[in-house]
């Protein structure tokens, strides 16, 4: 059951695994320099500990057994998901997805992500026509619509929508023909073309953070404020940066969440363009590896899963560090790996688990 | 359960997918791209205007600000102080919510949201890092609240504010004048003394009248400030640096508090209730006293300009037709009467029209073409010792016409009349002289409004018309030389014009300036002691003889039966001349205003000390309404300054008391 051989070392993708701890790392230093209160880079290095052993672990386990396992996943995912809304749930910052379990608690639906990706690959993997035929693609995109739709019922509307970002590379993958690709995107540009209109005068929070970035004169200036403090904070940290403890804006309070999801405000204050773009780099090589993994994998559960957690990290960079620099509308979106939260650390590394997991034995057959 | 062939389909399922993991590759890199450009434009295009507002943001400027220079008498006595106060001042850039603070402050400080409301609107061009004051006066309830409070509402907070204080009220209030909040029209003007681009900032507290104003600079001192880090709620964290205040320099004015206090007792008694007496030392032009009646009470502009009363007070004091505000030593100007016969006289003797021993001059009415000219007096041909003393009308319509407007008007400019005298107080006016080119001045510019209003052109025929009705004619000559006419003199002007007379022709431009003290400017460096040098000094060319010829000319007004005998001192040789301003206006009532009662003089004859100009508006005759009021600060000179015993009188309750000041050296 756990394969462990002499190959096990020589075709670990340490590459990745250093790149990712990398960033961890990278990331508990800006957390204990931004530090908005004393000890929260320890109990990072807890959480960046335990998801090292939940990666390693994960790859001791050969990934199809684990798809094997993806509707028992997806179950519990979505019943902790439910649990949200019973008492055990609690509300942070105006999202009801946080759940307390004893001493234990964690967000359901940073799980929920990796557990859909899961479910959506054992199906696909499973799936033989190419491209697939509507009543397959109705199942998938119920087994899609239903952990997504309780996401957005907690109001965590960025999470919701990165439900969508694997959902199609994993739909883009399965061979969906081109005119659906190009009537979906055709379709989403319209959408978005007609709604310009209703959104500028529409004065929910939701409404005012997308106004705040795009017509900044029509947002009130509440909703402006953290996206100016964060472009302050990024601009201010010019090439080479503040140099690290030199960031006023995160220390100071003036960016909100600042050892959370705007973590890389701060880094970039503190290093820089020279920062900025190196932790960019680093995650671009993530998931250029990952897309390699997929390229490589021997058959379809693997292809489909690591597709979908390279998408899903693409997603979370592009819009984390999309609204840090105030071309994305503020979404409470962790950046993987770096920001504070163990949960989304956990996942994080448990999606890399799998991703090595399959890189390991792809010529095991 | 995975299904049988694991593996793909065919080679073209796999190159299918390899096609589509593609795309996701561009996007990922195009993703990269963005996010990369908008960080080059971020932190290498714009990295400075962010790292601006990055500062900004975290740090706040607190002031400290500078006690303001005490003010003292020229003996030490204090004039005007600073007292400890505090302020309530709101720090904007703090200020997330106006309503939220708006109803805080309402509530708690009592302050007037509109009033507020306003008070933010005014300061919005202001650099933002300033706090702005909401409440002076802060009563230590306010200042407790605020200290409390200052977790919560970090944006308010509590300043000490140093107020000037004028103990002695109304006293000299003239010249010391008054201090208040600099105007936004002050501060746009780039001419003004406060203006932006000299430093100044809304706001900040400037002399705005008397010496408080000409000498602001030296008495401001330079404010400390503290460049404090604060959290985005405005909270301080640390400090970055402290400059400390630099206290403004003493000042020591040439005012004597016993002579100004009399002088003050005998301007409150002038029957119009509006006058000036001003005294200063002829040797030197150091003024002794100034008042100018009726005066303000300085405390109302630094203690309560911003309550409701006050505010009240000060519309009142503005409003008001007798002008307390107005500084009548310097700003008014009067036509100067009689006194003016001693220039008439000084310019004569030099240009020898008539000589010490004869002058050959009828005095009495005299007819110039089909106008009589009254004269009270008609001493057949006197010399001009008892021309000066009685005041002979007569004659000096004579002397004028003799002497011609050329040689005159020389005179006029040899003794700088119609141009400032340079004293240290703002806002002086210049007068006017009685010659042609003045005349003319004045005609033009009445014949052009009365065109204006018409909506008619201005041509060359009206100027030769302006020629002929402002011809110079003998009538204009004789009111001239005596003081009438277009002159328009200050008391300020007629002061060094006596003073010159005294003593023998230097003329010192009066002054308020003792001495300034040492201390250390905003570098830190050591200023030296400052005193007064008169850049203006001139002198008016007078033979010994001439000086004597007014010596005793002044001297027998007063001592020898003539007009201004009331203002004799028993062995002070007070010389003197009266003066009986005509105005050619009405009262409301219709009547014939009274006229303006001058007496100039110094003392002693031959050792002048003490210059001295009274003027009592509206009144009558100057020998019977100004030169009494002079014999009381003579005498109380003459006194102390001789260690004489102080006359007693008894008052109406049969009490005794000394007259004049209760301070006795």
């Amino acid at each position: 059951m756990i394969g462990i051989n002499r190959r096990y070392a020589t075709d670990f993708d340490w590459a990745l695994l250093i790149a990712a701890l990398m960033i961890a790392a990278f990331g508990v230093l800006e957390i204990s320099s931004a530090e908005p209160a004393p000890g929260l880079w320890r109990r990072q290095v807890v959480g960046v500990a335990i998801g090292v052993v939940v990666l390693f672990v994960t790859t001791m386990f050969d990934y199809r057994r684990i798809v094997n396992l993806a509707p028992y996943f997806y179950g519990v995912s979505l019943t902790l998901l439910a649990l949200v809304f019973t008492p055990l749930g609690r509300e942070v910052n105006g999202n009801r997805n946080w759940l307390y379990l004893g001493a234990f608690r964690f967000q359901p639906s940073e799980l929920a992500k990796i557990c859909t990706i899961l479910f959506l690959a054992w199906y696909l993997s499973g799936a033989r026509k190419r491209p697939l035929d509507l009543r397959s693609t109705l199942i998938l995109a119920v087994a899609w619509a239903v952990p997504t739709g309780l996401v957005f019922l907690e109001n965590d509307t960025g999470s919701a929508l990165s439900f969508g970002s694997f959902f199609a590379a994993m739909l883009l993958l399965s061979g969906i023909r081109w005119r659906w690709v190009l009537l979906a995107l055709a379709g989403l540009a319209t959408a978005i073309i007609l709604a310009i209109p209703a959104l500028k005068e529409c004065k929910s929070y939701k409404c005012e953070r997308i106004k705040a970035v795009y017509w900044p004169d029509l947002a009130e200036k509440r909703f402006r404020y953290q996206n100016e403090q964060a472009e302050i904070a990024v601009g201010s940290g010019g090439i080479f940066g503040k140099g690290l403890r030199g960031s006023t804006q995160g220390t100071l309070g003036f960016v909100p969440e600042v050892h959370n999801d705007f973590i890389f405000a701060v880094a970039s204050e503190e290093w820089g363009f020279f920062g900025g773009i190196l932790s960019l780099a680093a995650y671009l090589f993530i998931i250029f590896r990952l897309l390699m993994i997929a390229r490589r994998s021997r058959e379809r559960a693997g292809l489909f899963l690591v597709t979908g957690i390279a998408a899903l990290m693409l997603y979370h960079v592009a819009v984390n560090v999309g609204m840090v620099v105030r071309l994305m509308p503020i979404m409470g979106i962790p950046l993987p790996l770096m920001s504070f939260g163990s949960t989304s650390v956990v996942a994080t590394c448990f999606g890399l688990g799998l991703a090595i997991s399959v890189r390991l034995r792809r010529f095991v057959n | 359960m995975i299904s049988k062939d694991q593996g793909f389909d065919s080679q073209e399922d796999l190159r299918q997918a390899g096609v589509r993991l593609r795309i996701i590759y561009y996007v990922a890199l195009v993703v990269f791209f963005v996010l990369a450009g908008r960080l080059w434009y971020l932190q290498v295009m714009n990295s400075e205007s962010y790292l601006e507002r990055a500062e900004q943001n975290r740090t706040r400027i607190i002031a400290i600000p500078a006690r303001r220079g005490t003010i003292f008498d020229r003996k030490g006595r204090i004039l005007v102080t600073s007292q400890p106060s505090y302020n309530i001042v709101v720090n904007r850039k703090d200020v997330r919510d106006f309503d939220e603070v708006a109803g805080l402050l309402a509530d708690n400080l009592g302050i007037d949201s509109q009033w507020l409301a306003r008070r933010f609107e005014s300061a919005k061009f202001e650099p933002k890092y300033e706090s702005i004051v909401i409440k002076e006066l802060a009563t230590p309830a306010d200042v407790a609240w605020v200290e409390a409070h200052q977790y919560e509402f970090p944006m308010i907070r509590s300043e000490e504010a140093p107020r000037r204080s004028y103990p002695h009220g109304l006293m000299a209030a003239h010249a010391l004048g008054y201090v208040g909040e600099v105007s936004r029209a002050e501060l746009d003007d780039p001419k003004s003394p406060f203006s932006r681009d000299k430093g100044f900032k809304l706001g900040d507290i400037v002399g705005k009248a008397g010496i408080e104003r000409t000498y602001n600079d030296a008495l401001t001192g330079e404010d400390g400030e503290r460049t404090v880090v604060v959290d985005s709620r405005g909270r301080i964290q640390r400090e970055i640096s402290v400059t400390p205040p630099v206290a403004g320099r003493d000042f020591y004015t040439t005012i004597d508090l016993d002579i100004q206090r009399l002088a003050e007792e005998q301007t409150d008694t002038m029957p119009s209730g509006r006058g000036v007496i001003v005294v200063s030392n002829p040797r030197n032009g150091e003024i002794l006293a100034l008042v100018s009646h009726p005066a303000f009470d300085p405390n109302l502009f630094s203690m309560r300009a911003k309550t409701e009363q006050g505010r009240e007070e000060i519309r009142d004091l503005t409003e008001d037709p007798d002008k307390p505000l107005y500084n009548r030593v310097i700003q008014g100007s009067y036509p100067p009467g009689s006194t003016w016969k001693l220039l008439t006289s000084v310019a004569a003797l030099n240009e020898g029209v008539i000589t010490p021993e004869n002058s050959r001059v009828q005095d009495g009415g005299i007819q110039l073409g089909n106008y009589f000219m009254n004269s009270l007096s008609n001493l057949g041909m006197p010399d001009v010792v008892t021309a000066i003393a009685r005041s002979a009308d007569g004659y000096y319509y004579r002397l004028g016409i003799k002497m011609g407007a050329e040689r005159f008007e020389k005179w006029v400019k040899i003794f700088r009349f119609g141009e400032r005298t340079g004293v240290d107080l703002p806002r002086e006016v210049s007068g006017l002289m009685p010659i042609p080119a003045v005349k003319e001045n004045i005609t033009r510019n009445i014949m052009k409004r009365k065109k204006t209003d018409q909506g008619e052109e201005w041509t060359e025929k009206d100027e030769e018309a302006v020629r002929r009705a402002a011809k110079w004619t003998e009538y204009d000559m004789a009111a001239s030389s005596f003081g009438q006419g277009t002159n328009a003199s200050t008391p300020i002007q007629l002061l060094r014009y006596v003073g010159g007379l005294a003593v023998g022709g230097s003329n010192y431009t009066p002054h308020l300036l003792l001495r300034i003290s040492s201390g250390l400017n905003r570098f830190g460096q050591f200023e030296p002691e400052i005193h007064y040098t008169d850049n203006n000094r001139f002198t008016v060319p007078m033979s010994p003889e001439i000086v004597q010829i007014v010596r005793k000319g002044m001297w027998e007004a007063v001592n020898g039966g003539g007009t201004a005998n009331a203002a004799a001192v028993v062995g002070f040789d007070v010389c003197g001349k009266t003066g009986t301003a005509q105005v050619a206006s009405n009262d409301k009532a219709g009547r014939k205003t009274q006229d303006h009662a001058w007496f100039m003089s110094f003392a002693p004859r031959d050792n002048p000390e003490l210059a001295m100009v009274i003027l009592t508006e509206n009144a009558g005759f100057g020998g019977k309404q100004s030169a009494p009021r002079a014999q009381p600060i003579y005498e109380d000179y003459y006194r102390r300054t001789r260690n004489l015993p102080m006359p007693v009188v008894a008052d109406a309750n049969g009490t005794t008391a000394s007259p004049g000041s209760p301070v006795r050296q």
